[in-house]
């Protein structure tokens, strides 16, 4: 069975006053262990970090009060250690903190006090080990016009510490470290030396992440005032560059345990079904897309979505479901298009045929490389001279046929490398300077051609390397 | 986390009353319930995952409630599991689920206003409980038609036996039926009667190559080709890609094997195309008769090229004969590959003029020539085709 508390806050109670901290050095002490009021948990999920806060009632007696504070066997960065007063802290001072060179996974605050009673302390550190991922359940209906769209997240905890009544909080965003806690905690405190380095390097870096940081202490210390008395809610709101959510509550993620909740739910979330054809982004076939957007006309848009799993399922008329894919979106901001990727369409199909190849527009160049002639210079052109430049044409139409019921809205994206005449009746567009596309609805039951042509300018006649749209004739 | 007791099946669920705390399902001694599947429903139809439903009717306490459900020894994608409620899905709440380490189980704490049964939806991603497709098709003894049938072949080594489980390929009827652990099932799917069939033979170097190279004698490969589309009997959905094996009634009421092949994944309106075997009945030799190189300006060339074909029918019935020709295995053979496209046109000398622009490309035209059947000396009548093309624009 999991140890419980393998953190631990030991108060010395004979003398305190009197000891200097080197007197914990002795073999015989009397020790309280004042246990953990509340906990709450900051998990990134950008990087293995995760910002505890925790505080516990401590009886002080007036003088110097020495506070040993050990976390064996967990994966704490000892630099980040820090002790606060939450009450009375007028009253009360650290003194000094000190790193036993003996005792890993240990440290001892000497706290001088002006008053004897109790006082609430929060102590904060970064531990390594809890992550956090969300997924996304959508059940389309059987018309696929709209769907029901929950979020969850999964917290697991290999942090070597059962973390019980929690108040989970889960950041989405890229934050800067610029050493791992993990190798901190493995490595515990960095030398003089090494710190001094370390400031000097990245000192820039290291004041936005502790500012960063010090707006976390700040929201989560009133988050934490409130919701002893706040209903079960999920708070979800931005902080600089980043987005929070609080999860209901407190829950309890026992070492190696993960737990599943549900983040969101919208309920009826309209969405539009496109085909697309983009070789860059979904390879060599015609792809079928569920387009929704997150944003509140769509009963979303209260919160990013956190880059995870989803899972897509549709009514399947049967009392049952269908399971249509699998796929990891990326993050998606309030208000941005959530593409769910369905791959090729059984019932769509496309087929793309070259159906002619020619060559004009040649130049030819003398044997020493000075001279270029068009083929209208015909008797200057000696037999030797060599093919200079030329123009590949290839006349290519899209076939798509279309077996479902209803028509349906394709877009083809092409990219075409080198010096290029697209030649269409489609009114293609350039979607950047190498990539035309075009739309066109398809019918139910009746193929549709979509034709262009091709030109490649080679040799001499290249003199770009871009795409040129044209209109026929 | 530990079962309560050896289970008959893989995958259980439990349900332990009274409120609990979450994540300690398994501690203490507590009073436990194992309701049995009521419905199982095996959705086939996603070609890279099965999901399976199922329903149980599990009895809440007012309050929190531990819901366990454990996969032992079966392959769930565990991220896949999904608890949804039938019975009053406004109120009783799934409030988190937990993983315990190293178990292949799972636990959701569930809110129920009040206590009562309450019919549950389970479902999950599986692996291995995969599923194939076969044909068999028994063509008549003239060849003009067949009786093709669809099979669905489920295999289930997913160590998890399904008593009564209904199945759904995503197409055709849904089928009832138990299947047991390492068992293999085989289903009729769906049945077509009187399909035609177009039996083809077709001459082209570049994809069947030479039966005989010194001779230049082609290998002629005879396919079976069904149309899936509905004057043909077929064209409901497309065909899922799988084995199929053909028999023909050998008009002595029994019937002989022709041969299988795999099929691919045929859309509504293609073709189905299946080898069967190879015919040495029909002699096709292939000779690039002519090469000539003609200068266009500077190193700029047009090759002038006639293809000729001598074709031999040793069978006591016409047949129509496909060529095919590769225009860059040409291009290829009389000047090299130059990587470029090919550009090409008929030229007016040969005799295969007709393209057959549906089963033709831009590179591989297609023609059809009708063979006469062996006459009644036993000699077959010699035809000679040419293919007269200008491959142009060459340096």
């Amino acid at each position: 069975m999991l140890a419980t508390n393998r953190r631990h806050l030991v108060a010395t109670t004979l003398g305190a006053a009197l000891w200097p901290a080197t007197a914990l050095a002795g073999n015989v002490d009397v020790s309280t262990v004042p246990e953990r009021d509340t906990v709450q948990l900051t998990i990134y999920n950008s990087e293995d970090l995760t910002l505890v806060r925790e505080t516990r009632h401590i009886t002080f007696a007036r003088g110097v009060n020495p506070l040993q504070f050990s976390w064996a066997n967990t994966l704490i960065d000892p630099s980040s250690v820090e002790l606060r007063f939450i009450t009375r802290a007028e009253k009360l001072d650290v003194l000094d903190t000190t790193y036993p060179h003996d005792k890993p996974q240990m440290l001892y605050w000497n706290v001088a006090s002006e008053f004897d009673g109790d006082a609430v302390v929060e102590i904060t550190y970064f531990t390594s080990g809890i992550t956090w991922a969300a997924d996304y359940v959508c059940v389309s209906d059987l018309a696929e016009e709209q769907m029901s769209f929950e979020g969850f997240v999964r917290i697991t905890n290999n942090s070597g510490e059962d973390y019980e009544d929690a108040q989970m909080r889960l950041v989405v965003g890229e934050i800067n470290l610029v050493e791992k806690v993990a190798d901190l905690a493995r490595r515990g405190l960095i030398s003089a030396d090494e710190a001094r380095a370390y400031r000097e390097r990245d000192d820039g870096v290291r004041r936005l992440s502790r500012k960063a940081r010090s707006e976390l202490h700040d929201v989560v210390a009133g988050r934490m005032a409130e919701a002893a008395a706040a209903p079960k809610q999920i708070i979800k709101e931005g902080l600089s560059e980043y987005f929070i959510y609080t999860i209901e509550g407190t829950e309890t993620v026992k070492h190696t345990w993960s737990k599943r909740m549900r983040l969101f739910q919208g309920k009826a979330v309209p969405f539009e079904i496109k085909y697309r054809y983009r070789p860059a982004e979904y390879g060599q076939q015609l792809v079928r897309l569920f387009i929704l957007r997150n944003d509140e006309t769509s009963s979303l848009g209260t919160t990013p979505l956190p880059d995870g799993m989803v899972r897509l399922f549709r009514d399947n008329g049967r009392d049952g479901l269908s399971f249509l894919t699998a796929y990891h979106t990326k993050y998606v901001p309030i208000g941005q298009e959530i593409e769910l990727n369905l791959g090729r369409d059984p019932e769509v199909v496309h087929e793309r045929l070259r159906l002619r190849s020619w060559r004009d527009n040649f130049w030819f160049r003398d044997t020493k490389g000075r001279k270029y002639f068009s083929r209208e210079q015909g008797p200057q052109i000696r037999n030797n001279y060599p093919v200079a430049g030329w123009d590949d044409h290839e006349q290519w139409v899209e076939r798509i046929r279309n077996y479902r019921d209803q028509p349906i809205d394709v877009e083809l994206r092409l990219t075409l490398q080198g010096h290029v005449i697209f030649t269409s009746e489609l009114s293609p567009k350039l979607h950047d300077y190498r990539s035309p596309q075009f739309t066109a609805q398809i019918e139910p039951a009746k193929p549709m051609d979509l034709g262009y042509e091709v030109t490649y300018r080679q040799g001499i006649n290249h003199d770009q390397d871009n795409v040129t749209l044209k209109q026929p004739g | 986390m530990h079962l309560p007791f050896q289970w008959r099946e893989a995958l259980a669920i439990w349900i332990a009353l009274g409120t609990v705390l979450a994540g300690r399902a398994s501690a203490g001694v507590k009073l436990i319930t194992l309701p049995p599947r009521e419905r199982v429903e095996i959705q086939l139809d996603n070609p890279n995952a099965t999901l399976v439903q199922e329903e149980r009717t599990i009895p809440l306490a007012r309050g929190t409630n531990d819901v366990v459900f454990a996969w032992a020894n079966t392959n769930i994608d565990k991220s896949s599991i999904q608890l949804r409620f039938l019975t009053d899905p406004k109120n009783i709440k799934v409030l988190s689920v937990s993983y315990p380490p190293g178990e292949n189980a799972l636990t959701w704490q569930v809110y129920s206003p009040q206590a009562g049964s309450a019919r549950v939806r389970i479902s999950y991603i599986i692996g291995q409980l995969d599923k194939s497709f076969a044909y068999r098709a028994i063509a008549a003894h003239d060849e003009e038609t067949l009786t093709l049938w669809q099979y669905i072949q489920l295999h289930n080594n997913a160590n998890e036996e399904f008593g009564s489980a209904g199945m759904w390929a995503g197409f055709g009827q849904r089928i009832e039926r138990p299947i047991g652990v390492n068992e293999t099932k085989r289903l009729l799917l769906s049945r077509f009667d009187d399909v035609p069939i177009k039996k083809t033979y077709i001459a082209d170097l570049a994809r069947y190559g030479y039966l005989d190279a010194g001779k230049k004698q082609l290998r002629i490969p005879m396919h079976y080709v069904l149309k899936n589309d509905t004057d043909n009997g077929l064209g409901k959905f497309p065909l899922m890609p799988g084995k199929a094996r053909i028999f023909q009634d050998d008009g002595r009421g029994t019937i002989a094997f022709l041969g299988e092949d795999w099929a691919g994944f045929i859309p509504r309106d293609d073709e189905m195309t299946l080898y069967l075997g190879v015919s040495k009945d029909i002699v096709v030799k292939r000779t690039i008769e002519r090469r000539t190189q003609k200068r266009v300006l500077g190193r700029l060339y047009n090759y002038d090229v006639i293809v000729k074909y001598e074709i031999e029918n040793f069978k006591d019935q016409p047949v129509v004969l496909d060529i095919a020709e590769s225009m860059p295995a040409l291009r290829a053979d009389i000047h090299g590959d130059t990587g470029r496209q090919v550009e090409w046109t008929l030229a007016p000398k040969g005799t295969l003029t007709e393209i057959d622009r549906e089963k033709s490309t831009a590179d591989r035209p297609v023609f059809h020539v009708t063979l006469p059947p062996r006459g009644g000396d036993q000699k077959a009548v010699k035809q000679v085709h040419t293919l007269h093309v200008i491959i142009k624009n060459e340096w």
